[in-house]
């Protein structure tokens, strides 16, 4: 009795197994095929010299060493240079890190203000959404239109009428301006990521905390403190390694507003510029393999950090 | 006594009234930088060569014109543009990443959530980490992946639609799978116990149990990742040439570029663009936000 039940649970199992893998092989291969092979693939070209002249061979590319990132490592659009052209590496870094922290204040602002209860709350949490559903190509060259270099920009026009500059200024073409401005836009589009996430623990939250905080005398400004932001704490931390990291990866938006220039240079910008102006792909998936190297700190910290406080 | 009695309640009117003011001034705030830029684009895509080459910006169009409408549609015009064909490129490579990225996806992760195989955690850890790759860092082996691959079997990797809707995949999948997983984790196990010990096979719970369960989470799976290809634009930058098969970031990108500047035409593209993903999105918020939630969108 005890045998065949098992027995027939062994069959069921192995049944499953089969079925498992037959459900899970298209998309398997898919993965595998088109991403993890890739980005094991991408190590190699990054020690081989790819070029378009032998792209159509690429297995028989010659081997370089580290050639390729010894190249990346001096190249004067890499490296820190002076505090006016500070590199690609450090870009990155400072792009990610301000635009991360703002969308995160930004995001947190917004959802205890979504979080009152008031009239047409859920219009206005539709309406904060916006930025981020928008397709960038569209959101990108709106604002490229608003903050037009001429006086027919829209921003320069408000900011002249309210005497706050004197002449139109180059928001997108001027150095250290560019990036100000880009992590500014990276806060606006990404901030209702944050806002989301946040919005979902603090309606999580036990009211009977506050009931009971109100009756012990505390303000509003003490109940935040004391209650809302510890309660926070952890979600913020986990959107932020998250958002962090896709900042640090993020391309389009740069590339559209900028297109690299005037100290905007990040490593994906870089990456691609390698590869697909100079047509280096060993040097482009060596710059590639550095950002990856950094981004791996990053993760390190989320899977140890963000992970394993899921698991508990 | 009472005097105090009165102090009090006028502080907490004031009290009130002073947080009310800081909640309108943030919420007018929030809502006047969010929604100008909406504005300034489909208001831009209605002024006329003038009013947008004007020494000042025009705020309000003085009439609805159609001028930059024209030059995207209408054949007759100078500077035809085509716009509609861009925009039937995107649908072409959009709609069939989506309904493949969904299937695939659906059987995937009903196998990462409900079955248990060797290799499972492997292969759930390694679309996660991939979930975090830079799409800069997958395009340069791709395209030399798949200039070698086509070289071999006689077709071209570039200005190939299909092409492109497969290196997508690459990108919807891992989002697909793993909003999937967690859904179907979140499907208590007992209803399909129950109609396993009824006598319903495995494939038999799948098609009539939990398939049905899921369709909302699949809408929201598939209009997310039909988003992602529609706005895509690195990848289509990369392996798009010719200008007929342009999706509409790309050409949106290269009006943009052209030497003599219009905003008016780009704005009327990008509005063309812009409205049906945001009407897909205030149709399914509901779904759609569940799924940003539990990490859904990359972005």
């Amino acid at each position: 009795m005890a045998a065949s039940a098992k027995g027939t649970r062994q069959s069921v199992g192995h049944n499953e197994v089969r079925l498992a893998w037959t459900l899970i092989s298209p998309t398997a291969l898919i993965v595998f095929s088109l991403v993890v092979f890739p980005a094991i693939f991408s190590i190699w070209v990054s020690f081989h010299d790819v070029g378009l002249h032998n792209l159509n061979d690429v297995f028989h590319a010659p081997f370089v060493g580290f050639e390729n990132y010894k190249q990346v490592l001096n190249d004067y659009a890499f490296k820190f240079q002076n505090l006016k052209s500070i590199g690609a590496a450090l870009t990155s870094v400072v792009y990610a890190f301000s635009a991360t922290t703002l969308a995160i204040v930004t995001g947190t602002v917004a959802s205890l203000l979504l979080n009152q209860p008031f009239k047409g709350r859920g219009l206005a949490r539709s309406i904060f959404l916006f930025p981020y559903v928008a397709p960038i190509v569209s959101v990108a060259f709106v604002w490229r239109w608003i903050l037009d270099p001429r006086t027919s920009g829209v921003a320069n026009d408000l900011l002249m009428k309210l005497n706050l500059i004197d002449t139109p200024k180059a928001f997108l073409a001027t150095r250290g301006l560019s990036l100000l401005i880009v992590i500014l836009l990276d806060a606006w589009r990404y901030f209702p990521f944050a806002m989301l996430m946040i919005l979902a623990r603090l309606q999580a939250i036990d009211k009977t905390l506050y009931e009971a905080a109100k009756v012990d005398g505390a303000n509003d400004i003490q109940q935040f403190f004391s209650i809302t932001l510890p309660e926070l704490r952890y979600v913020i931390g986990s959107t932020f390694l998250l958002r962090l990291m896709w900042t640090f990866n993020k391309f389009d938006d740069i590339f559209l507003y900028t297109g690299g220039g005037f100290g905007t240079k990040t490593l994906p910008v870089l990456t691609y510029e390698f590869s697909f102006r100079l047509y280096d792909f060993g040097r482009g998936a060596a710059a590639a393999m550095i950002l990856l190297l950094i981004l791996a700190i990053f993760m390190a910290i989320y899977i140890t950090v963000v992970m394993r406080k899921v698991e508990d | 006594m009472k005097t105090e009695n009165i102090s009090i309640i006028g502080q907490l009117a004031a009290w009130i009234n002073w947080k009310r003011f800081i909640f309108s001034v943030l919420m007018i705030f929030f809502l006047t930088s969010i929604l100008f830029p909406f504005y300034w684009m489909v208001s831009s895509s209605f002024k006329s060569k003038a009013e947008i080459g004007g020494r000042e910006p025009v705020y309000v169009p003085s009439e609805l014109n159609l001028e930059a409408f024209k030059e995207l549609f209408d054949p007759n015009h100078p500077s035809f543009q085509n716009f509609g064909v861009n925009i039937r490129n995107t649908l072409t490579v959009a709609l069939p990443t989506s309904i493949i990225t969904v299937i695939f996806a659906v059987l995937g992760s009903y196998a990462i959530a409900r079955l248990r195989f060797k290799g499972k955690d492997f292969l759930l850890n390694s679309i996660l980490i991939v979930y975090l790759f830079p799409g800069v860092l997958l395009i340069i082996p791709l395209f030399a992946m798949l200039a070698q691959i086509g070289d071999a079997l006689n077709f071209n990797v570039q200005d190939n639609l299909g092409v492109l809707m497969f290196t997508y995949m690459a990108q919807t999948l891992p989002v697909a799978l793993y909003m999937l997983t967690n859904y179907f984790r979140t499907i208590p196990d007992e209803i399909e116990q129950a109609a396993l010990i009824d006598g319903c096979s495995r494939v038999q719970v799948i098609r009539r149990v939990t398939l049905p369960l899921a369709i909302p989470a699949l809408i929201s799976v598939g209009i997310y990742t039909f988003m992602i290809a529609w706005n895509e634009f690195l990848y289509a930058m990369v392996f798009l040439n010719d200008r007929f098969l342009f999706t509409m970031p790309i050409k949106i990108n290269t009006i943009y570029n052209d030497p003599s500047p219009r905003p008016n035409v780009v704005m009327a593209a990008s509005t063309i663009m812009t409205i049906p993903i945001m009407l897909l999105f205030l149709a399914l918020e509901k779904y759609l936000t569940e799924g940003l939630t539990s990490g859904g969108v990359k972005g």
